[in-house]
Formats: C-alpha cells, sequence, structure tokens
C-alpha cells in the first residue's frame, strides 16, 4: 500500500450506477493494494421527514425500513461476492441516518482518501440538484472523489481483470 | 431518481374533472392506463384506496400524495392532476386539495419511492411553487414550471 490511495470507500445505494461504481472500485482496489470498504445506507432521515409531513404512517415507515435493510443486505452481499470473485478483501457496512452525515464522517473517522461513487443523473433543475443525495455527496465530502462513468468499459474491465 | 425523470405530459392531467375522492384516485389512475403504465387500473385503485384506508395523504397547503405499492407495476409510475374547484381529501388542514401527485411503485423499488416522495414533500413546503402548479393551465405548462423551478 505505497500508492497514492490508501483506503477507497464505495457507497451502493441500489441503483445500476452504484454498481458500477463498485466494479471499479474492485479494480482499483486490485490495482493499487488499497483497502475497501462498501457501504450502504438506510436512508432513515428521508423515512423520518416522510413521517413528519404526513406522506407516510408509521407503519409505512416501519415497512419500508425493513425492505431498505433487506436491499443494504443484498446489495452488500453482492458487493462481497464481485470482490471475492476477483480476489479483493472488502469491509461492508451497513448504516442508517441521513446519506450525507454517515458518509462524510466515516471518510473522516477511517482516513478514507478516495471515494468511489456512480455517476449522477443529470441536473435539470435547482430542484434535481438540490434532491440528488448522490450529487450532494461528492460536493461536500472532504476527501478526492472519482465519478464512475462508461458502464461498459467499466464491466468489459471487470469481467476481463483476473 | 428525480421526480423529473417521471413527469411527461401524458401523466399529467389540468384540469381533473372529478369533485370526490375517490373518484380523482380513479381518474388519475386512468391517467397513468391511457399512458400505458398500467395495466390493472381496478387493482391499482384497490391499492391506493386501501392505503387512504389507513389514514389520508392529503396534507396541508391544497397538495394530496396517494400512493400505494403494488406487483401491478414492474417501474415506479407518478401521475399529477391539478382540481382548479379542489377536492375534500379529508386533508389535514380541512381545505380542499388541489394538487395531486400519484406514485405508484413495485415492492423491490423502496429506495426510488422514498427518494421521489421526498422530493415530493420539498415541493409540499414551497408555497409559492405550489402556487404557480396550481395556476397551470396544461401539462405544458406544469412541465415547464419543473425544469425553471
Amino acid at each position: 500500500m505505497n500508492g497514492p490511495i490508501k483506503h477507497i470507500l464505495v457507497y451502493l445505494d441500489g441503483t445500476e450506477e452504484s454498481l458500477t461504481a463498485a466494479q471499479y472500485a474492485i479494480c482499483l482496489s486490485k490495482a493499487t493494494g488499497a483497502l475497501l470498504s462498501a457501504m450502504y445506507i438506510v436512508n432513515t432521515r428521508a423515512l423520518n421527514d416522510l413521517v413528519k409531513s404526513h406522506i407516510f404512517i408509521e407503519s409505512e415507515q416501519d415497512e419500508y425500513q425493513r425492505d431498505l435493510q433487506e436491499d443494504a443486505r443484498k446489495y452488500l452481499r453482492l458487493m462481497e461476492k464481485m470482490a471475492q470473485e476477483k480476489s479483493v478483501a472488502v469491509s461492508v457496512y451497513e448504516e442508517s441516518g441521513a446519506v450525507q452525515g454517515v458518509i462524510r464522517d466515516f471518510i473522516r473517522n477511517n482516513d478514507v482518501d478516495l471515494l468511489v461513487s456512480g455517476k449522477v443523473s443529470n441536473i435539470r433543475s435547482r430542484r434535481d440538484e438540490l434532491n440528488n443525495d448522490t450529487e450532494r455527496v461528492i460536493r461536500n465530502v472532504s476527501c478526492s472523489v472519482l465519478v464512475v462513468k462508461d458502464e461498459e468499459r467499466v464491466w468489459e474491465m471487470f469481467d476481463q481483470m483476473a | 431518481m428525480a421526480l423529473l425523470d417521471l413527469l411527461e405530459e401524458k401523466i399529467i392531467k389540468v384540469p381533473l374533472e372529478s369533485d370526490n375522492k375517490t373518484e380523482v384516485i380513479r381518474e388519475m389512475v386512468e391517467v397513468l392506463s391511457t399512458a400505458g403504465k398500467i395495466s390493472n387500473p381496478e387493482s391499482v385503485i384497490a391499492a391506493v384506496l386501501e392505503r387512504e384506508a389507513m389514514g389520508s395523504t392529503g396534507l396541508d397547503k391544497g397538495i394530496a400524495v396517494p400512493h400505494a405499492k403494488t406487483t401491478e407495476v414492474n417501474d415506479l409510475c407518478v401521475a399529477l392532476g391539478i382540481s382548479n374547484n379542489g377536492v375534500d381529501f379529508d386533508a389535514l388542514d380541512g381545505e380542499d386539495s388541489h394538487l395531486f401527485f400519484m406514485i405508484i411503485a413495485p415492492p423491490n423499488q423502496s429506495s426510488q419511492h422514498i427518494q421521489v416522495l421526498s422530493e415530493i414533500a420539498g415541493i409540499a413546503k414551497s408555497s409559492a411553487f405550489c402556487r404557480m402548479l396550481k395556476n397551470s393551465e396544461n401539462a405544458k405548462e406544469v412541465l415547464e414550471l419543473f425544469l425553471e423551478e
């Protein structure tokens, strides 16, 4: 681990883009020897806000929280499987809270020096910019961020990597 | 996923013609059906009404967010309707509702469902934007407002 990158974090949110980012992070970890961590955050802040605004009733909050926890386990298992295929060690974390705050704290407390993120959607309105968690994370974390694009190329790179 | 990813003219109805809660839900589900988003409208109507029976999604400031999770759709879909006269939707503040955001989600897309509902919760806080939406005369104007804001 003498290279410029010591600890990579990839944030999974269940989207295709985040899985592409996960594959890229695995390749990068293998090439550089950097530690690799993967995180899925159950966005309990959003669930609480929906109850406060009366869009959700409490039983819905519980139901959706269970759904998100299942998603977290599913995607983190997938991350472990993909990393294992490429003989890369990965530490996985299922967290809950507000996405931006949890990632920011993890980066600070674990000396993460590179966040690997899936590409963000095109921003077509100011509201898009304000509501997109990935966009806010990219703008606000303290470490460098690598935004993964060109998913076909990444898949090909991942498949070809021994 | 952003609300704008889901909005298109064919799922926006201005004005809604119905004058009661059940009929508004039916009218909006029919919009989704006509747009080819759902294939079994009766089942979706039943799911939305079942959710409403647990507690009204009529918020304050004239906004209602009827929603349901059902296996009748493969992808998250949204309909937006605007009622000029307002409809009694058992809203929190007792006022009639004018803006209706209907969200129908498959069971395996909870994360995206929450993102879109959160964005609508944000819209509900903006009185000025809601007023502009309410004054829109057609679907094109509604879409333009979302793109400008």
